[in-house]
């Protein structure tokens, strides 16, 4: 009996040992490249948004049935713990967010240098500089955007930002259209940037794909830094239609704000 | 799944009723019967702690047992306040056994095997298989040899090793559900135990306390660090032909931090506490439970997770 338990315990030391020393993780091997999944997840305030039928209240008390959100994503710019920066290359870095669709949530970025990164940057819109290289030199993209109607028109340019549904409020008691969309002004670019840190390091390997999860928060839109009423914008109760006017750079501004990292996979 | 607990229902029937009942001393005594639930499963899944150990204490005593044990948690799947809650439901049947090397020294073995399920909004999902086995030896410190003292004492230290023998699958840990819908950790974990069992005639109180080391598995996923407490009031009603030991307590469960490549995973650590209770009665070679826990407070991966019951029946043959 006892010997058989020996034996036993013999098995299991080895094994341990055996095994301890064969796995050695991929991790410390920070040599070629991978690819890194950017999530948008949008949401309003704390809650994850249902399109048409959930009623998302603002401060301003006004109830929003939101039944369209897109925006673009651009000029993904990624930092190394080591202050190393990727710019990913401008030919492939323009990206639709659409919550209706199913790969408008989800963008695949291709061919990233090996490394831990620790902070992210992305545009919202198409930056001015890509726009003066003329319809000719938009490449794919510019049918993209008009596909997915992004696109006013080549000279009045992108929309950057689409928010639309409708609304009432304390004054405004029958559901009411609303449609926020940015873009350039006569005045005014409003392309922005963010920049976020990243709660964890995103490890990129030929290995792992990490994922970089974000959280928006749509009532930041008309309901952040800038408070903005959509009954003030209501003129002859044809329904709120924001595209210009004063109201642009404040929201712009807003949509900056509205992005936060909930999360990193490394899977 | 339902015939097994019907078999197991069977045999818990048979074993209580179909022998005869002879006034000899019982194999069965009541300090094994408050030791089973102490090491009870992890808030987090049995499957991926595996920290269910389940030792009893007796001293110089052979047996086997069975175990079925349910676990039901509601976990949140997604980062929004109104993501759905879903169910999960944890069901392990466990065998184990234990052997006395010596006066002092015992090795004990439990061998799980899991049918675990979760109902994701994306339908359900079931996994089943062979969970972590576990080893340990256990050692006798301190033990009051004679009945005549006010108090009796009785002190075990032990330690073991988990084995990866469940399966690990990464993609069970895909999205931001609970991270334990697993077969086991898919790594080799260490737990290190200690057991003080103070009596005073029939009334007896249990404390254990256990630290689970785990370790980083081959697919770079550490689960964090696991210690457990529990303290057991029991008491032994001695009839002539059988005993029976209602017992009540509480347990509870610190989960440190889970790790990926070395890199901490938000809303992964925790702590539960639960009240439990239960009845245990032997007859001849044979012995039954039945145990409930419940939560009476609880923080699991930062509120994402609730532990919402655990029970457990077993049946025990002393060899």
């Amino acid at each position: 009996m006892k010997n058989t338990l020996y034996k036993a315990f013999a098995v299991v030391a080895i094994s341990i040992a055996i095994s301890s020393c064969s796995n050695d993780d991929n991790k410390n091997d920070v040599s070629g490249s991978g690819s890194l999944v950017l999530e948008y997840d949008n949401g309003f305030g704390a809650n994850d948004l249902i399109l048409n039928t959930q009623g998302n209240t603002t401060s301003n008390n006004e109830v929003l049935k939101i039944s369209l959100v897109k925006y673009i994503i651009s000029n993904v710019v990624l930092t190394k713990a080591d202050g190393t920066i990727f710019t990913y290359p401008k030919s492939k870095s323009y990206f639709i967010a659409d919550e209706s669709s199913a790969d408008g949530h989800e963008f695949k970025l291709t061919d990233i240098p090996a490394g831990d990164y620790v902070k992210v940057k992305y545009g919202i819109g198409v930056d001015e500089e890509q726009w003066k290289l003329g319809a000719a030199g938009q490449g794919d993209f510019l049918a993209k955007a008009n596909d997915a109607g992004m696109l006013w028109s080549w000279a009045a340019g992108y929309k950057f930002f689409a928010l639309e549904g409708t609304f009432t409020s304390p004054t405004v008691t029958t559901p009411t259209p609303f449609m926020i969309h940015t873009g350039k002004t006569g005045t005014d670019y409003n392309y922005t940037e963010v920049t976020l840190d990243l709660p964890t390091k995103a490890l990129v390997r030929t290995t792992i794909t990490p994922t970089i999860h974000f959280k928006i928060d749509l009532s930041k839109v008309i309901d952040g830094t800038n408070k903005i009423k959509l009954s003030d914008n209501n003129a002859g109760g044809m329904g709120a239609m924001i595209m210009g006017g004063a109201n642009l750079p404040l929201i712009t501004q807003n949509i900056s704000a509205m992005f936060k990292v909930d999360h990193v996979h490394n899977d | 799944m339902k015939k097994i607990i019907v078999m197991i229902a069977l045999l818990v029937g048979s074993s209580a009723f179909s022998f005869t009942v002879k006034d000899s001393i019982s194999a069965f005594t009541f300090q094994r019967l408050a030791m089973m639930e102490d090491f009870d499963c992890d808030a987090c899944g049995c499957s991926a702690s595996g920290g269910s150990m389940g030792f009893g204490s007796m001293l110089n005593n052979n047996f086997v047992g069975l175990r079925y044990l349910k676990q039901s948690y509601t976990s949140r799947d997604g980062i929004f306040a109104n993501s759905p809650w879903i169910d999960e439901n944890f069901n392990t049947i466990q065998a184990w056994a234990r052997i006395p090397v010596t006066d002092k020294i015992q090795i004990s073995a439990l061998v799980p095997y899991h049918f675990n399920e979760r109902k994701l909004t994306a339908g359900t999902e079931n996994i089943e298989g062979l969970g972590d086995i576990t080893v340990m030896a256990l050692y006798t410190v301190f033990e009051t040899k004679k009945d005549s003292t006010f108090f009796t004492h009785k002190i075990n230290l032990g330690g073991g090793v988990k084995l990866p023998t469940g399966k690990f699958k990464e993609a069970n840990n895909l999205g931001s559900v609970n991270q334990s819908f697993q077969l086991g950790t898919g790594s080799w974990d260490f737990p290190v135990i200690s057991e003080y069992v103070i009596k005073h005639k029939n009334l007896g109180l249990n404390t254990t306390l256990n630290y689970i080391f785990k370790t980083e598995n081959s697919k770079n996923y550490q689960y964090g660090d696991q210690f457990n407490y529990a303290g057991t009031f029991f008491y032994l009603f001695d009839l002539k032909s059988v005993q029976i030991v209602p017992q009540a307590g509480l347990a509870g469960e610190v989960y440190q931090t889970n790790k990926q490549y070395s890199l901490d995973l938000p809303n992964t650590a925790g702590d539960i506490l639960f009240s439990k209770f239960g009845v245990e009665a032997g007859k001849d070679k044979f012995s039954v439970g039945l145990n409930m826990m419940l939560p009476i407070n609880q923080n699991l991966s930062s509120g994402n997770m609730e532990a919402n019951y655990r029970w457990s029946v077993n049946l025990n043959y002393t060899l």
